[in-house]
């Protein structure tokens, strides 16, 4: 535990992984952003009654970062980014958001935040220009015809921006609660869930539209159950279980740990075959029986194609599909690492 | 980052959004109407007791007895019916009552003799049973008077308060239109709250940098205009159907705007509170008419006895009440003066408006 220039504690949660690897991301595209902490969680618990949302959480996003909570249902992200949007409150540690002490910051913090929350919260309605121009009011937008305008257009969304929200399909109304975020050009956005309930165009789109919120240098905090979408977006990732942090790394990193997965379709009675063609195999963590065959776990490192090769070499194979692992897999490779 | 233009957009967004649900609107005016008939049948049930008259006699002492008792305030509708027909009528349950006057009456009646008068009483119903009796007797004392019996005489000497009399349906239109104000300004300011966190918007505007109340209090604007255009519309009825005339009419209109003011604070507070548009919506129905019969809707309230007067001093309903029927009938129904109903009216408006700012931002975030 370091002493920042200003006397606080900064944690670093492991040599490996924690802050470092956050600082790692300072350069994107060549330009130098600004190091200073956007999000600074110091030891950070939440409490209802007996129940505890967060354990003893601390993290430091820096500006201009992608920082991704990851997670099951009920991990703790949506409370994270409640503490953080000054929804909920702090049962003990220190909370920084852009400078400003929680839970004090009040109206001008909350100025300063773009939020999109796991539901869409729209007017259904309203059309989707009604419901910016309203959420734009509520920050006190100027020109704010040209802004909205300019946001769905950011967003693709200027044809569609006379239809009814409640016409409009899961993913467009997606797309203008992160419009409506965007409004007041927030410094910091945080998105829980941003693709959920939404279809694979939907979902790509999406990411798409946080790339270029990304590139122009905007602080994007996202909340959300799936590794690939952290990996897509994400500079840095914190991975929590029943409200504790259990990393804090990059997700290139992070999939090091947890390594890929190769789904192999195949007769029963080959899987064992499968099973001792690994045996020995550089990188290969153990071989599961799965209902349309079997599946190779392999670590992060792996030589993918080797692996492959070598399975096709010993059986009759009917399909095979390489694939990131997915959230249970990153929580037995945190278990085993921790 | 100016209230006014947050307030403001909150009051468009709000006309538009009941501009597309023509339905709501159409209802919130029929749902006004709709007491007005309410009270009308109420006063107009177990006014007029339906009796048949068996006249076995024939007599010119019947003949005035029958007159008495068509007489007898709010209580019989008459028809002359033969004995089984009525006797049939009564079992049927087409009837409340029978009314015997036997053979030999008027000779009875001219003697000075004393004559039994069959009543038989379809007793289904208590309060109309004492209807019933409690009309009979007035009406036989009528018909002593007029015949010149003996005995003792009262002539009751009536000296009037007010210089006109107020009837009952006049008086209850009047009252209604507060329960008026109280069901449609709450219902549409309570739904207007309540569907912010169905719809999962509580939290747009909790995270925004105004207090949730500020771009509320334009959409409870907007439905304070409709619920001001409902009012109106069931006011104009009230004076043409009914003929009801406010005798000063800009107490009325500041007496119902003050009504229609309180009733969407309080239904603005009640929607932050539940949160959910169905059981706000019954709610409201739920408590509107135990206020309203606690106010002095039926009656001014300090007839009822102290225990319930002293309760409807905590209901908004009772001054709302007192207001109004100052305005249509210039009758002082509370005790106190109009000027302190309206003062108490817009004490519970910011009672109302002080609970729901405090509730508000805490609610909206979870």
């Amino acid at each position: 535990m370091d002493v920042d220039g200003e006397g606080r504690k900064v944690v670093h949660l492991s040599p490996q992984n924690g802050v470092d690897a956050a600082m790692r991301t300072g350069l994107r595209g060549g330009e130098a952003v600004d190091r200073s902490p956007a999000v600074w969680l110091d030891r950070v618990s939440c409490r209802i009654g007996d129940r505890t949302l967060l354990d003893d959480v601390s993290l430091r996003m820096t500006t201009g970062q992608v920082a991704g909570i990851l997670g099951p249902n009920g991990a703790g992200k949506s409370t994270m980014l409640g503490l953080i949007t000054g929804l909920r409150r702090l049962s003990s540690g220190s909370a920084t958001v852009l400078g400003e002490r929680l839970p004090g910051g009040g109206a001008l913090l909350r100025r300063r935040i773009g939020v999109v929350l796991q539901e869409t919260a729209l007017y259904d309605e309203l059309t989707a220009y009604e419901n910016l121009r309203f959420a734009a009011a509520l920050y006190g937008v100027p020109s704010t015809r040209e802004r909205v305008f300019a946001v769905l257009d950011l967003l693709g969304l200027t044809d569609r921006s006379r239809d009814m929200v409640g016409t409009l399909s899961g993913g467009m109304r997606r797309r203008i609660s992160i419009a409506r975020a965007l409004l007041h050009e927030p410094e910091l956005l945080i998105i829980d869930e941003p693709t959920l309930g939404v279809d694979v165009d939907a979902r790509h789109a999406i990411w798409s539209h946080l790339r270029v919120l990304r590139a122009r240098g905007t602080t994007i905090l996202v909340a959300t159950n799936y590794l690939d979408e952290a990996e897509a977006l994400c500079d840095v990732v914190a991975v929590l279980r029943e409200g504790h942090l259990l990393a804090y790394e990059s997700p290139t990193e992070l999939i090091a740990r947890a390594g890929r997965c190769i789904d192999i379709d195949c007769h029963p009675d080959d899987v064992a075959l499968v099973g001792r063609a690994m045996e020995g195999m550089q990188g290969v963590l153990r071989v599961d029986p799965t209902p349309s065959g079997a599946a190779v776990f392999l670590h992060g490192t792996a030589p993918t194609d080797e692996v492959v090769k070598t399975v096709l070499r010993s059986t009759s194979v009917d399909g095979l599909r390489v694939r990131a692992a997915d959230l249970a897999e990153v929580f037995r490779a945190l278990a085993v690492t921790a | 980052m100016t209230p006014w233009g947050a307030v403001w957009e909150g009051l468009r967004a709000e006309t538009a959004q009941l501009r597309r649900s023509p339905l709501l609107l159409i209802l919130a005016v029929i749902q006004a109407v709709t007491f007005l008939l309410l009270v009308s049948l109420f006063g107009l049930t177990g006014s007029r007791a339906p009796t048949a008259i068996v006249d076995q006699d024939g007599g010119p002492a019947a003949g005035r007895l029958v007159a008495d008792l068509a007489e007898a305030h709010r209580s019989f509708s008459l028809r002359n019916m033969p004995a089984a027909a009525a006797d049939a009528a009564l079992r049927r349950g087409d009837l409340v009552a029978v009314i015997t006057i036997p053979h030999g009456f008027s000779a009875a009646v001219q003697r000075g003799d004393t004559v039994a008068l069959p009543v038989a009483v379809d007793n289904v119903d208590a309060d109309l049973t004492d209807d019933v009796q409690r009309a009979l007797p007035s009406a036989i004392i009528a018909f002593g008077h007029q015949m010149g019996f003996p005995g003792i005489r009262l002539q009751p000497a009536e000296r009037d308060v007010l210089p006109h009399d107020t009837d009952f349906i006049p008086y209850l239109v009047v009252s209604a239109l507060a329960l008026d104000a109280l069901v449609v300004a709450g219902v549409l300011a309570a739904i207007a709250v309540a569907r912010e966190f169905e719809a999962g918007t509580a939290r747009v505007l909790a995270l925004s940098p105004m207090h949730p109340l500020v771009p509320l209090s334009g959409r409870l604007l907007a439905t304070g205009m409709v619920s001001l255009a409902a009012m109106g519309i069931t006011t104009a009825l009230v004076v043409l159907l009914y003929h009801v005339v406010p005798i000063n009419p800009a107490e009325l209109i500041l007496g119902l705007f003050a009504c229609v003011v309180i009733f969407t604070c309080v239904g603005a507070a009640v929607g932050g509170m539940i949160r959910r548009i169905l059981p706000v919506t019954a709610l409201i129905f739920g408590i509107a008419l135990p206020l309203y019969i606690d106010s002095g809707a039926l009656e001014p309230e300090r007839f009822d006895g102290d225990i319930i007067w002293a309760v409807a001093h905590a209901s908004p309903v009772y001054y709302a009440v007192g207001v109004l029927e100052h305005a249509f009938h210039s009758l002082h129904v509370t005790p106190e003066p109009v000027v302190v109903d309206l003062l108490a009216l817009a004490g519970w408006a910011a009672v109302a408006l002080v609970g729901a700012w405090a509730l508000m931002r805490r609610r909206m975030a979870r």
